[in-house]
């Protein structure tokens, strides 16, 4: 039976859950995702970084041609969205894509990502939806 | 000093359908439907969210209601009936989706609809023993009723969680009293997709015998009066149900009315009397005292006193959605999305 | 160190090519261009390909294309770059032969896309995104596209009538390339008309998944072109955290690289193959590669003038024949620059392509002259 690497889900949990980004202590560069040298000043000094569960739409389109993982969910909303000091790829739930706006308010929340099948682990992660 | 709710956090889904579309589907006359149960919609999580997404949601707005730091929670039991896994925790989950500490007690609970507040009880003896500061205590679900089946009218998904500890009590636990005996009245099997229910069975024999005994209980045993309360909530299976218990306790209507919240969002089963609580602190006054009676199936009733202090009002007006707004925030769906949503549309696996 | 010659060339139709095995497609059509080349001593083959390991179970797929033609004892290469791998192998074949080395090497491009149904190619296609924070999460190429059409657009002013002008003049260029998968006319009513995949991207405004095949034979010995510049580059800012998004980064540097070995300005190109997996990010690699001003192609298109890049009908026509892409494009500039049917000769003797992988993750361009 075929199943998803549990490892490799469980390792990125505190990105999946949490947002936790990476910041030079150096510089003070935020990433994500996180890096292993800050791309800037090079320095290998870097602290966990709690990146903010509010932020700003940037851009967002309507995925139609998905996925095996989505097709029972599509069309998929793909959003842009600035997290402090970082933009984020993800999707964008309970919400009317003729309603969004680039530039309105988003927040995050924590939704079911994929399903690994009948017998195999629910895996979750960071959404955004328009906060009220 | 004795333990009591420092913080509270619910989460309702958004989506909503009616009544009248599910009796619509499988011919019953929703007229019928609204006068039986008071309930004329429910809430319905989206094809992405679960009893452990509600409870993250509810969870992390507790935390931010009373700014309370997720690594002095020492304990996090969660009660829900429709968990994802027959084994597999979900307060683990909430560990590390709410950045707590390892050194933190998880359990997972189960009594139906009372596991949530058996968690409270645990945690109240484990602040008030000494041995963790602070604990939260959340009750989530998504639960099902079979297609076509009367309660699949008020089955609802929500969440709320507790923050529990004795530094910045908004409601304090007075006394807490518990009433329990084997009575079936609702079940689900290993396995099964639906629970079984005893119809009329579920009523005297069981709510109303556990909720008003657990009342009637603590007040015998503690001398209270209905008047000492400002308020009185009970777990909301239906519209009905309460207001019968809080009439044959003596209670009026406008005490138990503020903490009704199954007649627009159902019966959230282990949020159901934890969201009425959630909307009575949401608009108590230091001093009230509130009477909570939760219950479930198979069967038994937790009942809590609590009495409300000044630290309600900071509490009220923290930046976290309220119980009210919530309610508010909907989008209606039909049938065949209510049944998307709920995953209960036949695919290949 | 060595120069390096394309001495023999092939392709074959794209499209469905359901009765093919990967490796005997590939070795066929490299049989052909080694027969082009006058059957030159093969010391090395370099695979291109994007979907051998995920839709066609098979690793190594170098070893097995030499077993169907016998080439024993010839080095065998993987290169992979997502659908960016021909461009790669390219580079990687032609560093080779400069080296000294080798000889003589091929490189193939194979992909069957087509092996498996269209929602398993958006999964293999969305492994070219970043698995653990893009594909997770449902990302794939075409919404990353429809992003920065979307930006693209709205920067500069235009209606999603401007960006049609692409595909419709791809499919008129492809009209005339039997060795198109789609060789059908666009009106503009047909690309606006067409359905919607990730607004505002379109089906015309996405190459069609295809199976295909290409091979070129590099040799140290003179050939039919020469490899005059070439370079890779990959832009390591991942796609959220891009300043802007009306611009390739990979292809602008590994063009003006590329240009500057090869000594030569854009002006001096004559014809061009670009990797148009979507209509935006063909419109975006002709501008980075110095065809039209940033920001300015569409302009140039509403106003008449055609641009001199994608002769074959681009990614558009040819369809996505993933890894194989930058392969056939090294074959279509060739067959350009000499004026081999079915394309006429250009007017110049330089050629580039720009193979890119994934949505600007790195790209690959190489200059051809006579």
């Amino acid at each position: 039976m075929e199943h998803e690497s549990v490892p490799l889900y469980w390792r990125n949990i505190p990105s999946y859950y949490r947002l936790a980004a990476r910041r030079c202590r150096k510089c003070g560069e935020v990433y994500y995702p996180p890096v292993v040298k800050c791309p800037r000043c090079g320095s290998s000094e870097l602290e966990d970084f709690q990146l903010p569960h509010e932020g700003e739409l940037v851009e967002f389109t309507v995925l139609r041609s998905v996925p095996t993982d989505y097709m029972k969910q599509k069309p998929l909303v793909i959003g842009l969205v600035k997290l402090g000091p970082v933009k984020v790829l993800g999707q964008i739930v309970d919400a009317a894509p003729e309603k969004l706006k680039a530039g309105q308010r988003m927040e995050v929340v924590f939704r079911r990502v994929v399903v690994d099948g009948k017998y195999g682990l629910v895996m979750y992660g960071y959404k955004f939806r328009p906060r009220p | 000093m004795r333990a009591g709710i420092v913080s509270w956090g619910a989460y309702i889904p958004k989506y909503r359908i009616r009544t009248e579309d599910i009796a619509a589907t499988w011919g019953d006359d929703p007229a019928r439907i609204v006068d039986l149960y008071l309930v004329y919609e429910k809430s319905v999580e989206g094809y992405d969210e679960d009893a452990v997404t509600i409870a993250t949601e509810a969870a992390r707005r507790a935390l931010r209601r009373g700014a309370v730091d997720p690594k002095r929670i020492g304990a996090v039991y969660s009660g829900t009936e429709s968990k994802p896994y027959a084994v597999k925790p979900i307060s683990s989950i909430l560990i590390d989706a709410l950045g707590l500490a390892n050194n933190v007690f998880a359990v997972d609970m189960e009594f139906a609809c009372k596991a949530a507040s058996d968690g409270i009880v645990a945690i109240a003896g484990l602040v008030e023993s000494g041995r963790i500061e602070y604990g939260l205590a959340v009750g989530t679900d998504t639960s099902q009723g079979e297609p076509g089946e009367h309660l699949d009218y008020s089955a609802s998904s929500g969440g709320v969680a507790y923050v529990i500890g004795r530094d910045g009590v908004a409601a304090e636990f007075e006394t807490i009293y518990t009433y329990n005996s084997d009575t079936p009245d609702f079940w689900r099997r290993e396995g099964s997709p639906y629970p079984m229910h005893g119809e009329g069975f579920t009523g005297e024999p069981a709510y109303f015998r556990h909720v008003v005994g657990a009342a009637k209980g603590l007040m015998e045993r503690h001398g209270y009066k209905v008047s000492d309360f400002a308020y009185a909530v009970f777990h909301q299976p239906n519209g009905r149900f309460p207001m019968r218990a809080a009439s044959m306790l003596g209670f009026p209507p406008d005490k138990v009315k503020p903490g009704i919240v199954v007649t627009h969002i159902g019966n959230t089963y282990n949020a159901s009397a934890l969201m009425g609580l959630a909307r009575v602190l949401e608009q108590a006054k230091p001093g009230d005292k509130i009477l909570l009676v939760t219950f479930g199936s198979g069967a038994g009733s937790n009942a809590f006193v609590l009495n409300v202090t000044d630290a309600v009002l900071e509490r009220q007006k923290a930046d976290v959605p309220k119980v009210d707004e919530m309610i508010a925030d909907k989008i209606y769906i039909d049938y065949a999305m209510y049944l998307k949503n709920r995953k209960m549309v036949k695919l290949f696996e | 160190m060595t120069d390096v010659w394309i001495n023999g060339t092939a392709m074959v139709q794209t499209g469905r090519h359901y009765n093919l095995n990967m490796d005997e497609m590939a070795a066929r059509v490299l049989d052909e261009a080694l027969k082009d080349a006058g059957y030159p001593e093969l010391d090395a083959l370099f695979v291109a390909s994007a979907t051998a390991e995920q839709a066609d179970r098979q690793q190594m797929l170098g070893t097995y294309i030499a077993a169907r033609l016998g080439l024993d004892k010839v080095a065998t290469y993987r290169v992979e770059n997502a659908d960016g791998s021909g461009g790669s192998a390219l580079m990687a074949a032609a560093m080779a032969v400069r080296s000294g080395v080798y000889g003589c090497v091929a490189v193939v491009g194979v992909d069957k896309p087509n092996d498996v149904l269209s929602n398993q190619q958006q999964d293999i296609y969305s492994t070219a995104t970043d698995s653990v924070y893009e594909r997770y999460f449902g990302v794939t190429p075409v919404a990353q596209a429809a992003l920065m059409a979307k930006m693209y657009l709205s920067k500069y002013e235009y209606k999603y009538e401007d960006l049609a002008l692409w595909p419709v003049l791809m499919h008129k260029y492809g009209a005339s390339n039997p060795y198109a998968y789609i060789r059908k006319q666009a009106k503009i009513e047909d690309v606006l008309d067409s359905e919607l995949v990730s607004d505002p991207l379109r089906l015309y405004d996405v190459g069609p998944m295809a199976d295909g095949a290409a091979a070129a034979i590099l040799c140290g010995r003179k050939g039919v072109a020469k490899v005059l510049g070439m370079w890779s580059s990959a832009n390591a800012v991942p796609f959220n955290a891009r300043q802007d998004y009306d611009v390739l980064y990979s292809a602008r540097e590994a063009a003006e690289r590329a240009y500057r070995m090869a000594g030569i300005t854009p002006r001096d190109v004559a014809t061009a193959e670009v990797h148009d997996s979507y209509s935006i990010l063909g419109v975006l690699a002709a501008e980075a590669l110095g065809l039209a001003p940033r920001g300015g192609l569409l302009a140039s298109l509403r106003g008449g003038s055609e641009v001199r890049a994608n002769l074959s009908g681009g990614l558009k026509s040819r369809g996505n024949v993933m890894g194989a892409t930058g392969v056939y494009q090294a074959v279509e500039v060739v067959w350009q620059l000499v004026g081999r049917g079915p394309f006429k000769r250009v007017d110049g003797s330089i050629g580039v392509i720009h193979s890119m992988g994934g949505v600007d993750a790195t790209s690959t361009v190489v200059v051809l002259g006579l």
